[in-house]
């Protein structure tokens, strides 16, 4: 989980930023997820940047999971990548994981889940007004399911002596309770998030860093990286500009419009049609 | 069950299951630190380990899940490695009033657990898929 995300900030991080001395170090057995938490056109970016560099850096097995259909993929991550329409579906998709359908050969190492909030907020039938205790039940449940199937995952990987145990969670949620505000970190109060840094041991939050210093000195998209939570040893924060250069994913959403927070501000530095960077193979 | 409680309560199973291994007992002295850990639940998580309510449900894949019956008769599937349960009052005591450590079905299912009173069953692997994703009953 954050050696997967460290390893993506550290390859994408922006060649002028010096300062920043990041080390990859694998997780421990008992942790359990990494919650990314920020706009979701970013975060949507960096988990796929996480499912790539695991499949095709760190020849891990990704299991991608995403309401929003992803037109354009290489042929080896395709299979990957899977879109459950309710989160119905998305639970009894994860609880199969275990199945040896799925564990054969190889069992996934990895499992993301793109925008939590899309399907929890379908189990509250879509309104977002008020507290919603199904919500909150719902947001357990799935946390709890993806820490228990990343648990069994991971004894299975021993099991089979796998180097890439083990199996990691990274999943993205932006909280419905600072609406619009890129800017400022998701508020303490918010009892979904509350619920989520129960069974998320590391939250990663973007921020972007719109002030006037990050402007004047020509950083076309610079945002903070904060590393918090009872799965990393202290608190770190990170800095620096991403997407560096044009990031490539191939992500070609059904849905368009997802980059526009990014495009106003970057330099078209993210384009409409990503591409993958040449160093990426895609061979898992 | 790997435990995920404070230090005092993970000390409090230990005792319960070194004790009750040597005399078939639970001494009054552990009883009064459990109902102090534990609140209100304590009792009725032993009224469920008395009257053997805990199942530990396992597929041919491995997997494993816990299955609690309630003073009902309803069935609730809890995680083997982390806290949930889909009762009303883990829902309103633990997530949203963060009151309790545990609901009287996770608690139970800890003391059998303690206790080596858990009963066993195998069910298949798709049917451990929809007991864990809570989409159908066993």
């Amino acid at each position: 989980m954050t050696d997967i995300l460290t390893l993506v900030f550290k390859t994408f991080k922006s060649q002028t930023d010096l300062k920043m001395d990041l080390t990859v170090s694998p997780p421990p057995p008992t942790t359990c997820g990494a919650l990314v938490v920020g706009d979701h056109s970013v975060s949507r970016s960096v988990l796929l940047l996480a499912a790539v560099t695991a499949a095709s850096q760190m020849g891990m097995r990704v299991m991608f999971f995403t309401q929003t259909q992803i037109q354009s993929l290489p042929a080896s991550l395709q299979k990957c990548f899977s879109y459950p329409r309710t989160v119905e579906e998305l639970l009894l998709q994860i609880a199969s994981l275990h199945e040896s359908t799925n564990t054969s050969p190889t069992p996934p190492s990895l499992i993301i889940v793109d925008r939590l909030e899309s399907f929890l907020s379908d189990s509250t039938g879509g309104s977002h007004s008020g507290f919603h205790p199904g919500e909150q039940s719902c947001a357990a449940h799935l946390s709890a399911l993806l820490c228990d199937t990343a648990a069994f995952l991971t004894q299975v990987l021993e099991q089979r002596s796998s180097i890439s145990g083990p199996c990691r969670v990274i999943a993205s949620f932006q909280s419905e309770v600072d609406p619009g505000q890129a800017g400022g970190e998701p508020s303490a109060t918010d009892p979904i998030l509350d619920i989520l840094d129960r069974y998320f041991q590391v939250r990663c939050t973007l921020d972007q860093d719109r002030g006037y210093e990050a402007a004047a000195a020509g950083l076309q998209q610079l945002w903070h990286i904060y590393l918090s939570g009872r799965g990393i040893t202290e608190a770190s924060s990170l800095t620096f500009s991403w997407p560096c250069f044009p990031v490539l994913l191939t992500a070609t959403l059904a849905r368009g419009s997802r980059r526009t927070a990014i495009q106003k501000d970057s330099r078209q530095l993210v384009r409409e049609d990503y591409s993958l960077p040449h160093r990426y193979p895609y061979v898992p | 069950m790997p435990s995920l409680l404070p230090a005092v309560a993970e000390q409090l199973f230990r005792d319960i299951q070194k004790t009750y291994q040597e005399t078939s007992q639970i001494p009054d002295d552990l009883l009064i630190a459990l109902k102090f850990v534990f609140g209100p639940c304590a009792l009725q998580a032993l009224d469920l380990v008395d009257q053997r309510s805990v199942t530990c449900l396992s597929s041919p894949s491995g997997r494993k899940a816990f299955q609690v019956m309630g003073g009902s008769g309803r069935l609730y599937s809890c995680f083997v490695s982390c806290h949930y349960c889909p009762c009303p009052a883990f829902a309103y005591t633990v997530l949203r009033r963060n009151e309790g450590l545990l609901c009287k079905h996770i608690l139970a299912a800890y003391l059998c657990q303690a206790l080596g009173v858990t009963e066993e069953e195998s069910v298949s692997d798709q049917q451990m898929s929809m007991l864990l994703s809570g989409t159908a009953a066993p």
